[in-house]
């Protein structure tokens, strides 16, 4: 045992400036910028990102404020379990306009919430609200319970609404909706 | 779930299926995923998010290929033998299935909403099976064939959401409910055929008092004719017949509710028999709360049925179809004026019922979220009052009760108005009866007794009018109570004895092979492990904590099966063991100790009854459990548990250790056994448990890994899967996670010297210095 600690005492010399750089790295709040990053589309869909002399195959784009800034502070990570931040993006205005592009593309492809455009139908039956409604990505029937986590208000007059798979739809103006839409939500509110 | 969809012929021709190749899964993908074919990738992606709905799309794995499919059109073809892995990720509100190439590039074939996720992830398990069928024996032939035990979230026939079961409430037959009400009413037929024939009799009852009336005003009264006899037997036959269906309804009643309340007794306790034996898959499954649900809401939801609806219903009925029968005979032309009016309020009752459910709910909701703040403010007392935000939090609150009180009242002024029309509306339908019937019987076309039998009856037409607008939902609400309860009654423990299932005397060699295992379908916890334990051998689980080490401790206990491969104990595959006879061999402490109502001694012996106290004391000494128990005002035979005695999550662990001592095991699992300890009593403890790993094979997961210094090896968990293997210093010289873990937690133990862990780093620097 004694021996074991000795060993191990020795390495540990070595390894701390390691473990302080980790640390650091997780408190460092490393930008992105045009000159820093270069994105390019890969083959498969994705994104791949060179900074500096590292290249990344494939990243991940995280929003860190997705209901109230989706266009800035943007977390892009490995593409691997740990999915570790590789570097943040201030502002998609900082890069030059192709990128923007392709980063939103991949906003696109990893969240999913539909706007909803319009209520045509809402009704309850049994414990259970049936929706049908026209959303940015098409008409579409979708079921909630009816409890009141299902629709949740964000701010003054924007609601989400949460189904019972776990979709995502977003109102953006409740106020926008017909009166008679928001009847139909009345249920709800 | 369905994994196999069908296609059109028209689809299927577009595959181009090669002879040989099979249609192995098929499941629909939600939304749309574009093909740019040769696009320029500066401009324009190669695939691109269409924001609509797939129209008609499916991702379809076959023996030989990954394809997804639009309309008619192939989107994307993968051959399978050119696929390294192919992983169904999960991101924010949806799911994309990714194809890794051989030369580790990787695509995205296809993207589902979270509807059709789970069963994405399913084909996605299937093709990789085939994929690693391929690249071992060169074909596809020995590939697992995947099938899924989940439940459907929406009906396929009618589209309605089901309320997490199986069946669909509406859509399957009438002969399954009437099954299982009949079951459900099994040893209580007597009961039954009691409330049924007393039904039947106040039925009669009431059918027979306005016949005794007309006779009365037509023989007795309208003539005149009638003596001080007639007027007499006239009153007493009424009287009668008043306390004989008040005493028989109250009788009703009675039998109902005692029926009820028994019905749901024995629901509740055959549900919670099941939900112990249930697996914790079958448990993890729901969401927390709603086997609860089921055991109280549900089973109420049923008693409340047999109280309410059940006793009344077929006399209400009966009443109903007869008074119609003889209303009939009266004079057709009244019914049938009156029938007008009976579908004219019951179309009003029905939308205004519908309109009062919808502010009541509202108000339900207003309420709970009440008492969710009411709740959340009490539970985070100590931030809020640490915080200083007390005022904050009382206008919150105080604005949420004024939002309820608004609602109530505006309900309350609702119901005030809506009855009064109610009523009137009803005693309409009487009005025009006796405006006409009035007539008739001045000009001589009816008698007055007819008049009054007539009215009589269609009293009876409308009186339960509002109680036939509920019915339909009470049924209904039984109807999905009762499958409910069924679905947990009728489902099969995924982990039970089968009759192969053996008793062996367990020696503790243990052997993983190739585990994978997952609690939901589309995140994997752990992937592809394989490892040897020889009997007597003390193994480390070590990982950044949320890699499976509990997990894989789950497994070792059987608390869940794996998905794919298998682990033995003593070469017998850990399935064909007894359950019984498995956990009874071991001896486990895990991360959060939990205490069964009862005296600490209950709590120690619970593995071994027969435990004499001269035992008990010494496991609870080895423990160091026993000063502190001497402490408590009654000792052993303090209560512990819910409404007992509050003991710290140091000393609850202790007694789960002095347990585990007690019982002897012969493999013994310690999960974070020690980590609500001080550090003073770890060490203390750490001997005793030194002295009861000796011997034994042993499991264990500490957070502190100097606790793991007397492991024989020690299995590091990264990334799903076993990164490092090997003892202590194997792993140290090898300088990988390990190394990295070992010299991060000296470095914290450095800058803490009051900690036990530092005293050791501290020693360990003096002797290197
Ligand atoms: N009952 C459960 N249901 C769903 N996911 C779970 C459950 N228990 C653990 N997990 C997940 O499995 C992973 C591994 O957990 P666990 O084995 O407890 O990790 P640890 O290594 O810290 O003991 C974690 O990501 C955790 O979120
Ligand atoms: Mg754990």
């Amino acid at each position: 045992m004694q021996e074991e600690r000795l060993d191990l005492l020795n390495l540990r010399e070595f390894d701390e400036e390691a473990y302080k750089k980790e640390s650091e790295e997780l408190l460092e709040m490393r930008m992105l910028t045009a000159e820093t990053a270069t994105f390019a589309r890969t083959e498969g869909g994705f994104l791949s990102l060179k900074v500096g002399d590292k290249e990344y195959k494939r990243v991940r784009v995280y929003l860190t404020f997705p209901l109230t800034n989706p266009e800035e502070y943007i977390s892009i990570r490995e593409a691997t379990e740990k999915a570790k931040e590789i570097g943040m993006v201030e502002s998609l205005s900082v890069l030059p306009a192709n990128q923007q592009e392709m980063l939103r593309e991949q906003i696109r492809l990893r969240y999913f919430m539909p706007e909803i455009r319009k209520v045509m139908e809402l009704k309850e039956e049994y414990g259970y609200a049936y929706w049908y409604v026209e959303t940015t990505y098409g008409v579409c029937r979708f079921t909630t319970h009816m409890s009141n986590d299902a629709v949740v208000t964000l701010g003054e007059s924007r609601l989400l609404v949460t189904d019972i798979d776990g979709n995502r739809y977003e109102i953006p103006d409740f106020y926008a909706l017909t009166v008679q839409e928001r009847k139909r939500l009345d249920l709800f509110l | 779930m369905k994994l196999l969809f069908t296609l059109t012929g028209e689809q299927l021709e577009a595959l181009s299926l090669e002879p040989g190749e099979k249609l192995c899964y098929c499941v629909p993908v939600d939304l749309a995923y574009e093909l740019k074919e040769g696009a320029d990738l500066t401009r324009q992606p190669a695939r691109d998010v269409a924001e609509r709905y797939g129209k008609d799309s499916f991702l379809i794995v076959t023996s030989k290929r990954l394809m997804t499919l639009e309309g008619k059109r192939v989107i994307s073809n993968t051959d399978l033998s050119g696929c390294e892995k192919i992983r169904c990720e999960r991101q924010v509100g949806c799911g994309i299935v990714t194809v890794t190439d051989l030369e580790q590039n990787e695509s995205c074939v296809a993207r589902v909403s979270m509807r059709q996720i789970v069963r994405t992830s399913y084909a996605v398990r299937g093709a990789s099976a085939i994929v690693k069928s391929i690249k071992a024996t060169g074909g596809p032939e020995n590939a697992e064939q995947i099938t899924s035990l989940e439940y459907e979230t929406y009906c396929e026939k009618c589209g309605r959401a089901l309320p997490g079961t199986s069946k669909c409430p509406y859509c399957e037959g009438k002969m399954d409910v009437f099954r299982k009400f009949m079951n459900l009413c099994g040893g209580f037929t007597g009961r039954l055929l009691l409330i049924s024939t007393l039904m039947l009799v106040t039925a009669a009852m009431s059918m027979l008092s306005p016949l005794i009336q007309r006779n009365f005003i037509d023989n007795a009264l309208a003539d005149g004719t009638g003596t001080w006899v007639d007027y007499a037997l006239f009153v007493g036959l009424t009287f009668a017949i008043l306390i004989g269906t008040i005493a028989i309804e109250v009788w009703k009643n009675l039998a109902c509710v005692r029926l009820g309340s028994e019905l749901s007794m024995s629901l509740r306790s055959r549900l919670y028999q099941k939900i112990q034996m249930l697996s914790l898959s079958f448990i993890n499954k729901r969401k927390p709360g709603e086997l609860m649900n089921r055991i109280s809401r549900d089973t109420n939801q049923i008693r409340d049925f047999f109280q309410d609806v059940f006793g009344s219903m077929f006399s209400v009925l009966l009443t109903m179809v007869a008074s119609l029968i003889v209303m009939l005979a009266i004079s057709v032309k009244m019914t049938l004026l009156s029938l007008v009016f009976v579908a004219v309020v019951f179309v009003l009752m029905k939308i205004f019922r519908h309109r009062i459910h919808v502010i009541f709910s509202r108000q339900w909701f207003k309420s709970d979220e009440l008492s969710n703040s009411i709740q959340d403010i009490i539970s985070g007392m100590r931030i809020v009052k640490t915080f200083g935000t007390e005022e904050r939090e009382s206008a919150r609150f105080s604005r949420k009760s004024m939002e309820f009180a608004e609602i109530s009242s505006k309900n309350e002024t609702f119901w005030a108005v809506f009855f009064p029309i109610l009523t009137f509306l009803m005693g309409g339908g009487t009005y025009i009866a006796v405006l006409l019937g009035g007539q008739d019987v001045l000009q001589g076309r009816m008698t007055l007794g007819e008049l009054v039998q007539f009215m009589a009856y269609s009293g009876y037409l409308f009186g339960p009018l509002d109680w036939m607008t509920h019915m339909p939902r009470a049924v209904m609400q039984m109807v999905t109570s009762l499958n409910r309860i069924y679905d947990v009654l009728d489902e099969e423990p995924r982990i039970k004895d089968t009759k192969d299932s053996r008793e062996i005397q367990i020696k503790g060699a243990f052997r993983f092979e190739e585990v994978y295992f997952g609690y939901n379908t589309y995140e994997p916890v752990l992937e592809n492990i394989s490892f040897d334990v020889k009997p007597g051998e003390m193994i480390g689980f070590v990982g950044a904590s949320g890699t499976g080490k509990s997990t894989m401790i789950n497994l070792i206990m059987r608390l869940y099966d794996p998905d794919q491969g298998r682990i033995t104990v003593d070469g017998v595959d850990l399935r064909d063991v007894k359950i019984e006879c498995l956990h009874s061999q071991l001896g486990v402490v895990l991360q959060e100790t939990f205490l069964f109502s009862g005296s600490i001694l209950d709590n120690i012996c619970f593995a071994k009854p027969d435990a004499t106290l001269a035992e008990v004391i010494q496991a609870a000494k080895a423990a160091n459990a026993h000063d502190f128990i001497c402490k408590t005002p009654n000792g052993y035979n303090t209560r512990v548990g819910e409404h007992g005695y509050t003991l710290s999550g140091g000393e609850r662990q202790r007694i789960a250790i002095a347990r585990a001592i007690l019982n002897n095991p012969r493999v013994l699992i310690l999960d974070e056994a020690t980590s609500a300890l001080d550090t003073e009593s770890e060490f203390l403890i750490q001997q005793a448990l030194d002295r009861l790993i000796q011997g034994r094979t042993t499991f264990a997961i500490a957070h502190r890994l100097s606790t793991l210094r007397g492991a024989d090896r020690l299995v590091v968990i990264n990334e799903h899967g076993i990164a490092e293997m090997g003892s202590h210093d194997e792993l140290l010289k090898k300088k990988g996670i390990y190394y990295g873990l070992v010299t991060a937690q000296l470095k914290m133990a450095e800058g803490r010297p009051e900690a036990e862990d530092a005293g050791e780093g501290a020693a360990a620097e003096a002797a290197g210095a």
